[in-house]
């Protein structure tokens, strides 16, 4: 499918596209109510409200008033219905804003102010310095005369720095006046969400130039929210508007996210709702036995619904105080955080500080840098230099104009590069600083000055790096003596194979290895002339290529392919990323408190190792093994895969570090083919490394990961993660919250969440036994003990107040968790309501109705039996009770916690009073009437002695004689003696030079058939350590690498 | 309880804030509360605290033990079931009919003193598997009516005794038309021995909960007679018999309230009770008894309270004991790093 978009044609597109209003908007006002309520619904939670709601109207069966369930249950619905109501308020503003903005279109000739919604496809656009771009774009003019301009696209991938767009080579010299006038066709896809794609041609009308097609790429397109940076003026002719951008095009709108905790309310309330039937049955049948006839109808309500409704409720208002600024995104998620258990990470920029400096390389067989680790004051490369070795300018031109790098000149003279990939950015600036000096790009030709001489190349053709071909190609020319020369760079892999028959590459290779192991990130650089007819024919091809609208990429792809061969193989370079603060005692840590965590690294494989290593992702030998996945087939990745199970699954039960390596290549067989294996693999490793994979990839392991229902979280800051992001439930702008600061959200989000639901449990469930026993002599009739507005009272107020403290609870200082992670693992076991804590609430309520239930009902015997009064006993005897309760299981009292605790208590009386001062409510005078009884307080105390002596007794055993973990670490924490861990994290060394020593070259070669074991198919060999110094055991059945430099040399 | 450490976070993470100005934009402002670092006191279950608060329990628990029991042990009771024991005895295989009849129900009783009984002596009647806490009885009343005169028909809530011949029954429901109408006159050696029943209800129902101006009017007119029936020329406010059966028992054996008598009984003196048996509890077996008490601070005779004090302060006393011995036979050493597990098995989980 296709659209034609006529430049600057005022009439025809109209009606054929969409205008450029936008909106974000969930709802309108007509269809907010019912599409608001249609999705609180569909939890199943609120349907079952609803029903016992609706049961209640039925006033025959229905033991209190009906608005004590319908209350609160409109209550809730009111709150997130406004909720909602507002955010999608604040979002048709927002959308209003961008619509009405004014921006310069020309219409019928002459350039127009216009509202941004105005704009049609055809429409010619023009922005300024800074503007907002309103719609997607096809550039057809800038300032510059060599028609670039910087947009930054943070908005559409995250990505900070500036990227160049150019204008198609059809309009490049088109006057400015002129542009008002260009008519043209272009000739596009139909909108897609894809933001680095836009395979479209552009053919202007006469006059303005020849008919032939210019091919339109992403480069010459400026898309909707981008910005115009550094760049006086730009126009474009707006060719997808509205809802139809590609911005427009991936915003989805959010779905409701349920959390953990939601779904877990889901399915306990099912659970009720199971135990509601079977208490109804079994009631109902013993009302039937007592004769009375109606008691059936009766007790199908007799268990009151309240205990559950309002867990949410609490839940809900905890969520807007823990989502306390540092990580706001998305406040229900923040009880998800404590129970991650898959964290996924990127390398780059998020382990690493994405500073890439040049530290090492390797030109002709002579390695630099090797002694200083800095081969920029190496004196023997910059003697090289001085002397101007052929070799070593070759290599160094290839490091200055093989890139994508624009020079720009400050008013200083200084050159600032402007790059878009740091690599490329730490190439350019070694070469400048080796006398190599990219002074200047203007149009196709470039300046380079070398030792005082300025030497200027033609561009003719720029394929830039990809993930799939990896290597990047530039055809230049030579404008001196008009030589054309391929220059290229890139993973080994994607440049060795292809070297000249007599090339020696072993060095290389050796280089490529050394580097790999001392976690450089290494570029191969070759070169190699063209011949001029060569090089027309290609040119042909690669025109035609590169207009095609039909898998352009692949196509292009394939024509470059023809050129790369017979390279020269010039040097390799390396450059270090250096790690982030703090990272290895991160990761150490979340590692201990059981947290999984996986590498996802475009890197090779050496190299993401090794950082692994640096950075206690991995343990050394003997603690640590690893295990490769490789395998070029299928037959080969399905029997590596099978193997490293093996192995895992027999590891598994001993304390050693596992830890799988996967290679992209062997990645994409496994989840196309083995996804079953691969998934076991996935849920019993605990660490593990893919490198070489591409950000689809990244995408489908989190999904994988949450098929398998774990709570993954990605950290990325790059474009590359964001799909991966996007994969998840929990969303969280975590890059910089990565440390310490992590580690105490979980511990206690975790704990106050887990409380949280169980003391919900816990006071539903002393109210609901309570009832159950009181309908045991009330003839099985149905008589709610509790008159609804102390029922009310209760569930909403004097029982959520207290616990909602219990979110600044904490149970560990920072201090002693981070010197014991370990402890995080323990609460993720004992998270949420397992059945052995909910056994143990269970009982708890069970126990304390009955002794409420009890001692009520004899205290308050025969001329004291009033209704009235015994309801209230009962009531302030679970408010005292659960008082406690919280006050038993709050582990550090702040002044909050006295607050919410003991002045909840005060103002259950005040309340009490104040209602029973009212003549008109049913309780009037009651409250009063108790409290100047003797007895009432006697039997107060009674009921807190009775009710907490044998929990607290429980509790103090448990403690002293059964501690968990947390429980230790408690009293050491307060005993205020030093806590001796054995699993204390040591401050690991942060240079890798450190660790490493420069391996001797031959060491490598040497290792390799050492690592056959792993081909014997026999999982113990496998583990047979290799004890030779290697840091640790590395099991590689055949280096890939050798394996095709090998072939490669059979092959000639 | 114990507080060792008075503050929260007093080691620990200074490295979150040396990282600090990278991230200054979007930090929170400072406070101790959205750092969750209020000073805080945390207590934790060390075994002299477990053990004192054991200790301290019982002994407040006991001896208030002691006082509930004599208080109740004070209080001097009689009891005379009746409701057998007034049918005649030719009659008793049939109560029910005997009830429904219009036969003379007159019966006497002897009751005799054994301790002195300071006055007031509260006569009350109790009624044992009375089930006045029936959701259907409980809701069969008319707040408004009672208390309104204007509201008089406001009879939606009442039925099944709502309406008769037409027209709306005042005091309408269940529980006014069951009202309690057994008698009982007291003579005490052949003298009328005064029977108070003013002032037997609570005076804030006689004053806001039943109206002055409100007249029973068509009441007990059905075919079916209930109970008692008023005289329409009192206002509701006055007939505190029916207001002291409108306050509903949360229990099935219930005690109410029929009328002091104001002057001392001395021990060994017989007091004769001609009582009307009307009431018909016989068709669901219920038991009807006399109960003439005196009272003390705590209440009317009951042991339970007194009883339970002392099993939890014993229990308590007992569990103190036990904690000790065992506390100094198989000391531990609170916070003992070793016993996490991680330490003992370094890596495994």
């Amino acid at each position: 499918m296709k659209r034609y978009v006529y430049i600057n044609d005022d009439e025809s597109s109209h009606e054929l596209f969409c205008d450029n209003r936008i909106s974000n908007r969930k709802y309108t006002v007509l269809n907010f109510l019912p599409k608001n309520l249609w999705e609180q619904f569909s939890r199943f939670m609120n349907q079952y409200f609803l029903l016992i709601a609706c049961l209640q109207l039925w006033s025959l069966i229905t033991p209190v008033n009906p608005a004590s369930t319908w209350g609160p249950l409109i209550f809730i619905f009111a709150v997130s219905a406004s909720k909602e109501a507002w955010d999608d308020y604040n979002r048709h503003l927002s959308d209003k804003k961008a619509n009405e903005k004014l921006v310069w279109v020309v219409r019928q000739g002459i350039r127009k102010h216009i509202q941004a919604q105005d704009i049609h496809v055809g429409n010619i656009v023009w922005l300024r310095e800074n503007d907002e771009v309103p719609c997607d774009l096809v550039l057809i003019g800038t300032s510059d005369p060599q028609g670039l301009c910087y947009v930054e696209t943070s908005a559409l991938d995250g990505e900070i720095d500036l990227k160049t767009r150019v204008i198609p080579a059809a309009c490049m010299g088109i006057d400015f006046e002129l542009l008002h006038k260009i008519k043209g066709v272009i000739e596009c896809p139909n909108p897609d969400k894809d933001i680095r794609r836009f395979d479209a041609n552009l053919r202007l009308f006469p006059p303005f130039i020849d008919n032939d097609v210019c091919p339109l790429t992403i480069k010459n397109t400026i898309l909707q929210s981008c910005y115009l940076r550094n760049t006086e003026w730009a126009c474009g002719v707006a060719v997808h508007t509205g809802n139809e951008t590609k911005l427009g095009m991936s915003r989805g709108i959010p779905e409701p996210k349920l959390t953990a905790m939601d779904a877990m309310i889901d399915k306990l309330t099912g659970a009720i709702f199971v135990f509601q039937i079977v208490v109804v049955m079994v009631l109902g049948i013993a009302g039937n036995v007592w004769k009375d006839t109606e008691a059936r109808k009766v007790s199908l309500d007799l268990v009151k619904s309240l205990y559950a409704k309002f867990i949410d409720w609490d839940s809900e208002m905890i969520d807007y105080e823990t989502g306390i600024p540092s990580h706001a995104t998305n406040t229900a998620i923040s009880e998800d955080l404590g129970q991650v258990e898959y964290i996924m990470t990127d390398k780059t920029g998020t382990l690493t500080e994405n500073r890439m400096i040049f530290r090492r390389c390797c030109i002709s067989g002579v390695f630099y840098g090797n002694e200083g680790g800095d081969a920029l004051k190496d004196t023997k490369l910059l003697n090289a230099v001085a002397g101007s070795s052929p070799d070593v300018v070759q290599f160094l031109t290839v490091m200055a104009i093989c890139n994508t790098v624009i020079p720009i000149k400050s008013k200083t003279g200084a050159i600032l590069y402007k790059a878009q990939s740091q690599d490329e950015d730490a190439l350019v600036n070694a070469a400048a600083q080796l006398h190599m000096v990219y002074v200047n790009k203007n149009a196709n030709i470039l300046e380079i000055r070398c030792n005082g001489s300025v030497i200027k190349y033609e561009v003719l053709e720029t394929l830039e790096f990809t993930s799939d071909r990896k290597r990047m190609l530039v055809v230049v020319k030579d404008c001196q003596n008009g030589k054309i020369v391929l220059l290229s760079k890139g993973a080994d892999e994607a440049i060795l194979p292809y070297a000249y028959a007599g090339q020696q590459t072993r060095t290389f290779i050796e280089a490529v290895e050394q580097y790999a192991q001392l976690g450089l990130r290494t570029l191969c650089l070759a070169w190699r002339e063209l011949k001029e007819d060569e090089y027309q024919e290609w040119s042909l091809m690669f025109k035609e290529a590169s207009s095609t609208l039909v898998d352009r990429e692949w196509r292009i792809a394939e024509v470059c392919q023809r050129l790369e061969h017979d390279f020269e193989v010039l040097g390799v370079t390396a450059i270090e990323d250096r790690l982030q603060d703090g990272v290895p005692e991160t990761i150490e840590t979340l590692r201990k408190a059981g947290i999984n965590f996986w590498m996802l690294t475009g890197d090779k494989q050496n190299t993401a190792i090794q950082i692994a290593l640096s950075c206690n992702f991995i343990s050394p030998e003997p603690k640590g093994q690893l295990l490769l996945i490789d395998g070029k087939t299928e037959d080969e990745v399905c029997r590596s895969l099978e193997r490293v199970l093996l192995t895992m699954r027999i590891t598994s039960s001993e304390p050693k570090d596992v830890a799988f390596v996967v290679d992209g290549w062997a990645l994409e067989i496994a989840l196309k083919h083995y996804r079953k294996a691969f998934t076991e693999l996935a849920i019993l490793s605990r660490t593990a490394i893919c490198c070489r994979v591409t950000p689809s990839q990244k995408a489908q392991l989190v999904e994988l990961l949450k098929s398998c229902d774990y709570r993954t979280l990605a950290i990325g800051d790059g474009g590359n993660d964001v799909r991966m992001i996007h994969k998840l439930i929990s969303v969280l702008a975590l890059v910089e919250e990565k440390g310490c600061r992590l580690q105490e959200q979980l511990i206690i989000v975790l704990e106050s969440s887990a409380f949280l639901s169980q003391y919900s449990f816990y006071k539903s469930l002393v109210i609901c036994f309570i009832q159950i026993f009181f309908s045991f002599i009330s003839g099985v009739s149905g008589t709610s003990l509790f008159n609804s507005v102390s029922l009310m009272a209760y569930n909403v107020f004097y029982t959520s107040v207290p616990v909602l403290v219990s979110v600044l609870d904490k149970d560990l200082s920072e201090g002693t968790v981070m010197q014991h992670p370990q402890i995080l693992f323990y609460c993720q076991a004992g998270r949420l309501l397992n059945p052995s804590t909910f056994a143990g609430w269970f009982g708890r309520s069970l126990f304390h109705a009955i002794v409420v239930f009890v001692i009520t009902i004899h205290a308050y015997a025969y001329e004291k039996s009033e209704m009235e009064e015994l309801s209230m006993v009962a009531l302030s005897g679970c408010i005292w009770l659960q008082a406690f309760v919280v006050a038993l299981e709050t582990n550090s009292f702040t002044i909050l916690q006295h607050l919410a605790i003991w002045g909840n208590l005060v103002a259950f009386y005040v309340i009490n009073w104040i209602i029973s001062a009212i003549p008109a409510s049913g309780m009037y005078t009651i409250m009063f009437r108790l409290c100047r009884q003797p007895s009432y307080w006697i039997t107060m105390f009674l009921i807190v002695a009775a009710g907490m002596g044998p929990v607290l007794a429980l509790k103090y055993f448990r403690y002293t004689y059964r501690p968990s973990k947390i429980n230790t670490l408690q009293q050491a924490e307060r005993m205020g003696g030093p806590i001796l861990s054995l699993g204390n994290i040591e401050p690991q060394p942060r240079s890798m030079e450190k660790e490493v020593s420069p391996l001797s070259i031959t060491q490598p070669k040497s290792r390799s058939p050492v690592y056959e074991p792993l081909l014997s198919d026999s999982p113990n060999s496998s583990r047979r350590s290799l004890g030779s110094g290697t840091p640790f055991d590395f099991f590689q059945s055949q280096s890939r690498l050798s394996s095709s430099y090998s072939r490669n040399c059979k092959d000639n | 309880m114990s507080s060792n450490a008075p503050s929260s976070s007093a080691g620990g993470v200074g490295s979150a804030d040396s990282a600090a100005p990278r991230r200054n934009s979007k930090r929170p402002k400072y406070s101790k509360f959205t750092q969750q670092e209020l000073p805080a006191c945390k207590p934790i279950l060390t075994p002299r605290w477990v053990i004192s608060a054991f200790m301290l329990v019982s002994i407040v628990f006991i001896p208030i033990g002691v006082v509930s029991l004599f208080a109740s042990r004070d209080v001097v009771e009689i009891i005379d079931r009746y409701e057998t024991e007034c049918v005649p005895e030719n009659l008793r295989d049939n109560k029910v009919s005997f009830i429904q009849s219009d036969a003379n129900k007159t019966c006497t009783r002897k009751l005799r003193v054994k301790k002195l009984m300071k006055q007031p002596i509260y006569v009350y009647y109790q009624l044992d598997n009375f089930y006045q806490n029936h959701r259907r009885y409980v809701k069969s009343r008319s707040d408004s009516q009672l208390k309104d005169n204007s509201s008089w028909n406001d009879v939606s809530s009442c039925k099944p005794e709502d309406m008769s011949n037409g027209q709306p029954i005042v005091p309408c429901g269940l529980i006014a038309w069951s009202l309690f109408n057994d008698t009982y006159n007291f003579s005490l050696n052949n003298q009328q021995l005064a029977v108070n029943k003013r002032g037997i209800s609570w005076k804030s129902d006689r004053d806001s909960k039943f109206g002055n101006d409100v007249f029973p009017r068509n009441f007990q007119n059905g075919t079916l007679k209930g109970g008692k029936i008023l005289d329409p020329t009192v206002p509701l406010s006055k007939q505190e018999d029916l207001i002291v059966w409108m306050r509903t028992a949360a229990l099935p054996t219930f005690r109410k309230l029929y009328g002091k008598i104001e002057r001392d009984l001395q021990p060994n003196e017989t007091i004769h009770v001609t009582l009307e048996n009307n009431y018909n509890t016989y068709s669901f077996n219920g038991k009807k008894k006399l109960v003439l008490s005196t009272t003390s601070w705590l209440g009317g005779k009951n042991d339970f309270l007194g009883i339970a004090y002392l099993t939890v302060g014993g229990l308590c006393f007992f569990l103190a004991l036990s904690f000790t011995v065992v506390y100094l036979l198989k000391p531990r050493r609170l916070g003992d790093p070793s016993y996490l597990s991680w330490n003992r098995n370094p890596g495994g989980h």
